[in-house]
């Protein structure tokens, strides 16, 4: 009686229902959280659940990506709290309003160097310095030294024997140069960075990207942030830690609230959470061997004290200026890339 | 028209007969969408995807372009229901029923473009609803031929190819030029500016690499003029001088290119570098391998030639990469151990590992073209060359090669798109180098910058577009060849004994490179760390099944969501395409190719720009990933049908017809279980496509659902190269399961028909 058959209404239904059926279910009790450290967050996960009695969800992606994620979603977020990954884009996040800053009460437990580092910004999970990943083997086989010092990576015996990330596409090689610009002064930084770049054997898209290639004796020396390197040789490959003797930038993780989240009491809890001894205590058993924000957490195996590394005084807010930031990196596109090796 | 007139007499006839059977088609759906508006919330808020919150139903919404919507649903419904009483010719009425309901979908849609409001059950349902009654009301109007089926069917594919093809392009373009509420060209100028995209007279080289590009563009003019001039000989006067002229600007154009390609660097020279690689050696591989396929005697090859076409359809995209750097890698098995290659010397980061790489993937393309088109080719040709005392190469030059040319030309085209828009090889392999559909990931990921992405979509797309223009004027490539030929009876000519021998050796090689990579994954996800320490575990598989199965799992179940209804809409726009003639069959099909086309990175790009906010809101859902597949996949099965549906006589469909069945009807009871096969291939080969996407997806995972590819290529950057093997082995031998799976069944499918005497 349609004109169409009741087989024709049949299917076009379904074609409809099959456009609208994979429909994602979330309720009033869970958090969405943007995580870059997924077995952290899959570790939390249980026991998160357990202490609030809220759900948890939560989509893994690069430090970078989840801030496009957050900045993209700004008119209608679906992400309650952002976790982990380099300190950069969660002060760029701050900066733009994308985050709001929660003022924890556990705040109180975490070291108060952190806290002030990043500057009301977003809240510190742990502190990771910039070191050199070296393959003694690889180097050995080169007949080159091992390196000490930022300065040692300009020696020519490491000629395509280094790797580090490209700053295009990866915040730990801006860390790098904001270190050394700290370290040295922005012409002396830039003189280093051209004779390193002499000894790249290629850049890598992602900031351990050069990780792989030291564990598998492509390369003998990868510059990338510490804890990393930590995991990588917990996994068994022949890798050892150089910090250099000038000192070494570092990077605070962070945790931040989304602003105008789906849910942000959730959001709030998850971040209290987060803070605490228990959740922290999770990071090294997934992977994460950096030392803690929390005093009372335990400081993982092989992690350096804090008080131990020679780090620098990192300047976080002058450095996390969006335009010194491009400055740079756009300095060192058109003044070092192309320079040909 | 003379069926028109009968089926509208007919129409006539029912309606005088009872006030139920004046329910036709068109007001009856208008009657859906009026129930639909009535029952279901109109609009939603925020990205939980479709709730029921009556809170946000269309009376509680007070005033507004939403209540049109039920308005025009009712005055189709009176238009039909009140019959002749109004006294309306038939075909005026559908016309005015068309408009009402045309206007009826049309206003509301533009209402909550406008307000910029997310849809809900209640308008989208409703507003599909509107659009399939205006259809059918255009059936009656007599604007189409074809029953309402016909009618709401044209409708509503222009609407969704519309609205998941084109208007994401679109909206890349728009944030190329729009930024920040005005049109600039700002990005465009600094990109084309940047180093990152091209980057020619590099003041760091001895080199002047901006002189020797003019010297090999004046080289490139010298040989057009001495070309134009030879091949404009029996032209005269200003004729001959424009030839020339035309062959002259070709020459400098073409040697310049070549130039930047050979010097520059950036973006936009390395990636039309490599595609220039690739595409020619891929069909040439491709074409040898087809030649031997065809007519070898031995089994054996054959069906190595077989296996290894299918694999690259099976294997996610970047791991032939990965695996690449195992084997020949600057600590590679072979490269390293075996050749002892220096590491610094290996040059497989860069041009000649992505080429490689791509080579490797493509040929298997380029042999299933190819091999289709000599497929067609009819033996007796060469045979009767041959009887009347041509030599085996002259046979080969004025009988075959001609008609394999369309078959290369498509498989240039083809491979050369495929490599523009290849993102995983360049992101596993690409080492210093930039290319543009990487560019665009980065862009987005990793500079934060969305006009700097789409600028880099834009030129991908027009790239793409160049080619196509390009392979229609010099090659006459209307489109792409089907990849399914029929055979034809007799016997081709053999090949030379050596050159059999020859082909069969190369062959070999190319089966035991393929191999030697596949079980180097095999291998790799076996032992607990490759190269360093060889011990056998199966560790990787219990972290592969730990963290890893329940994002395969989604993966699953996501891809055969998009599986059913690609190959429900590619069946259904392939039978409009194939047997009815309408305003808009062009566009439809343009879009499809658009979808195919269209670089993976660029699609995905498109999908956050179009859905993300305002009235289609869907980002974040898995609906949208789902959508994204189904479009990006129904193409594949466009094709299948198509090639099926040549093969069905019409008479078929016409004795249906005159049988009363309507094209509904008809196609479900005539068509689609002659076409079985094809749809079946069509749906396996969108799951098959589904499952190994990346590039048009990894913008789109949201919390929940994450995609294995993804997943896949996050454990590769971290260096969880077990894991990932681990990974890459399931995902290949599961695929790898299910198209033979298809082959066995497809084979039962034949063997049966032929007992029955049907065509298969």
């Amino acid at each position: 009686m349609f004109g169409f058959s009741r087989k024709a209404t049949v299917l076009a239904g379904a074609m409809v229902l099959g456009l609208a059926a994979p429909v994602s279910a979330q309720d009033k009790g869970q958090v969405n959280v943007v995580c870059v450290l997924a077995e952290w967050c899959d570790a939390m996960r249980a026991p998160f659940e357990a202490a609030t009695g809220y759900r948890m969800e939560f989509l893994n992606l690069r430090s970078n990506e989840a801030l496009v994620r957050i900045r993209a979603e700004s008119s209608n977020p679906t992400f309650d709290a952002y976790f982990a990954g380099t300190g950069d884009p969660h002060f760029v996040a701050a900066r733009e309003g994308l985050t709001e800053y929660h003022d924890s009460p556990l705040k109180s437990e975490l070291l108060p160097d952190l806290v002030s580092a990043v500057d009301g910004a977003y809240l510190p999970i742990y502190a990771n310095p910039i070191a050199f990943a070296v393959n003694p083997q690889v180097l050995e086989q080169a007949g080159a030294p091992m390196p000490a010092s930022w300065r040692d990576l300009a020696n020519p015996a490491y000629k395509g024997l280094m790797g580090m990330a490209d700053p295009n596409s990866s915040g730990t090689a801006y860390v790098v140069i904001a270190t050394l610009v700290q370290l040295f002064g922005e012409e002396e930084a830039f003189d280093l960075l051209a004779a390193m770049h002499q000894n790249m054997a290629s850049y890598t898209r992602s900031g351990s990207g050069a990780l792989g290639p030291v564990g598998q004796g492509e390369l003998g020396i990868g510059v990338i942030f510490m804890s990393s390197i930590v995991r990588e040789i917990q996994n068994g490959f022949p890798i050892e830690i150089v910090l250099p003797e000038e000192g070494t930038g570092y990077e605070i993780s962070g945790v931040s609230l989304v602003k105008n989240g789906p849910n942000p009491e959730g959001g709030r809890a998850f971040i209290d959470y987060v803070l605490s001894k228990e959740a922290q205590d999770l990071g090294e058993p997934t992977g994460n061997p950096q030392p803690k924000a929390n005093m009372n957490a335990t400081l993982p195996e092989g992690a350096p004290e804090m008080s131990k590394v020679n780090i620098i005084d990192y300047d976080f807010v002058t450095y996390g200026d969006p335009d010194l930031q491009s400055r740079l990196i756009g300095r060192w596109t058109s003044e070092i890339f192309p320079v040909p090796r | 028209m003379h069926v028109q007139k009968t089926e509208a007499v007919m129409a006539e006839a029912r309606i005088t007969a009872s006030p139920w059977s004046r329910l036709t088609a068109a007001p009856a759906w208008a009657g859906l969408s009026l129930l639909v508006w009535a029952v279901l919330p109109y609009t939603r808020e925020g990205r939980r995807f479709l709730p029921l919150d009556y809170a946000y139903h269309a009376v509680a919404m007070g005033p507004g372009a939403h209540w049109l919507l039920a308005v025009a649903a009712l005055a189709v419904l009176l238009l039909y229901l009140a019959g002749p009483a109004l006294g309306l010719a038939p075909r005026r009425r559908g016309d005015l029923a068309f408009v009402t309901a045309g206007l009826g979908a049309l206003i509301p849609a533009a209402g909550l473009l406008y307000a910029g409001v997310p849809f809900g059950w209640g308008a989208m349902l409703g507003i599909l609803g509107m659009v399939v009654a205006a259809g059918a009301a255009l059936s009656d109007g007599g604007r189409v031929r074809g029953d309402a089926f016909v009618g709401a069917s044209i409708l509503l594919m222009l609407l969704f190819v519309t609205l998941f093809i084109t208007v994401p392009l679109v909206m890349v373009m728009r944030s190329a030029v729009w930024i920040d509420g005005t049109f600039t060209l700002v990005q465009f100028a600094r990109t084309f500016a940047s180093p990152l995209f091209l980057f020619v007279d590099n003041p760091y080289t001895e080199v002047a690499e901006g002189a020797r590009v003019g010297m090999l563009g004046g080289i490139g003019a010298v040989l057009g003029l001495a070309s134009g001039v030879r091949v404009s000989r029996r032209r005269t006067g200003l004729r001959r001088a424009g030839a020339v002229l035309l062959w002259l600007l070709g020459g400098a154009i073409a040697g310049w290119a070549l130039g930047i390609m050979i010097w520059g660097r950036g973006a936009l020279p390395s990636t039309l570098l490599v595609a220039l690689i690739v595409a020619p050696s891929a069909t040439m591989l491709g074409f040898v391998l087809a030649l031997l396929g065809q007519r070898t005697q031995s089994r054996a090859v054959r069906g190595v030639l077989g296996v290894a076409s299918v694999l690259p359809f099976i294997t996610p995209p970047f791991v032939i990469g990965f695996s690449m750097i195992f084997l020949f890698g600057r600590r590679g098995l072979v490269t390293f151990d075996i050749l002892g290659i220096p590491p610094a010397m290996n040059p497989i980061y860069g041009i000649v590992g992505v080429s490689f790489a791509q080579i490797l993937g493509l040929a298997p393309v380029a042999y299933l073209i190819i091999r289709g088109s000599l497929n067609s080719l009819n033996p007796a040709l060469e045979e009767a060359a041959t009887t009347l005392g041509s030599s085996r190469w002259r046979v080969f030059r004025d009988i075959t090669w001609p008609l394999v040319r369309p078959g290369i030309a498509a498989s240039l085209l083809l491979a050369s798109i495929e490599s523009i828009s290849d993102f995983g090889t360049p992101l596993v392999l690409g080492g210093d180098r930039n290319f543009l559909a990487t560019e665009v990931f980065l862009a987005l990921t990793g500079r934060y910058s969305q006009p700097e992405a789409a600028v880099y979509g834009v030129v991908l797309l027009s790239l793409v577009g160049l080619i196509f223009i390009g392979s229609r004027i010099m090659l006459g490539v209307k489109g792409f060849t089907t990849v399914t030929g029929k055979p034809a009876s007799g016997a081709f000519l053999r090949l030379p004994k050596g050159l059999e021998a020859g082909l069969t050796a190369l062959a070999l090689v190319w089966f035991g490179l393929i191999a030697a990579l596949y079980l180097a994954i095999f291998y790799g996800s076996f032992v607990r760390i490759w190269g360093i320490n060889n011990t056998l575990t199966v560790q990787h598989y219990i972290d592969f099944w730990q963290q890893g199965w329940p994002t395969v799992w989604t993966t699953v179940k996501l891809s055969f969501y998009s599986a059913v209804p690609a190959m429900m809409i590619g069946g259904l726009i392939a039978y409009l395409v194939t047997r009815h003639r309408f305003y808009g069959r062009g566009y439809l099909e343009f879009g499809s190719l658009l979808s195919f086309a269209t670089p993976g990175t660029v699609m995905g790009l498109a999908y956050i720009l179009a859905f993300n906010d305002g009235a289609l809101l869907m980002t974040g859902t898995s609906a949208i990933i789902v959508l994204a597949l189904v479009f990006r996949n129904m193409p594949v099965a466009i094709r299948a049908s198509i090639s099926g549906l040549s093969q069905i006589d019409r008479s078929l469909e016409e004795a249906s017809a005159t049988l009363k069945a309507g094209s509904g009807i008809t196609m479900v009871k005539v068509l689609a279980p002659l076409l079985i096969y094809p749809l079946l291939a069509g749906l396996i080969f969108a799951f098959v496509s589904a499952m190994t996407a990346v590039s048009q997806v990894i913008f789109l995972v949201g919390a929940g659902n994450n995609l294995a590819t993804v997943l896949l290529l996050s454990w590769v950057e971290q260096g969880r190269l077990g894991r990932a093997a681990a990974m890459a082995s399931v995902l290949i031998l599961g695929l790898l399961a299910l198209i033979l799976l298809l082959l066995v069944v497809s084979r039962r499918v034949d063997a049966r028909n032929r007992k029955k005497g049907k065509p298969a």
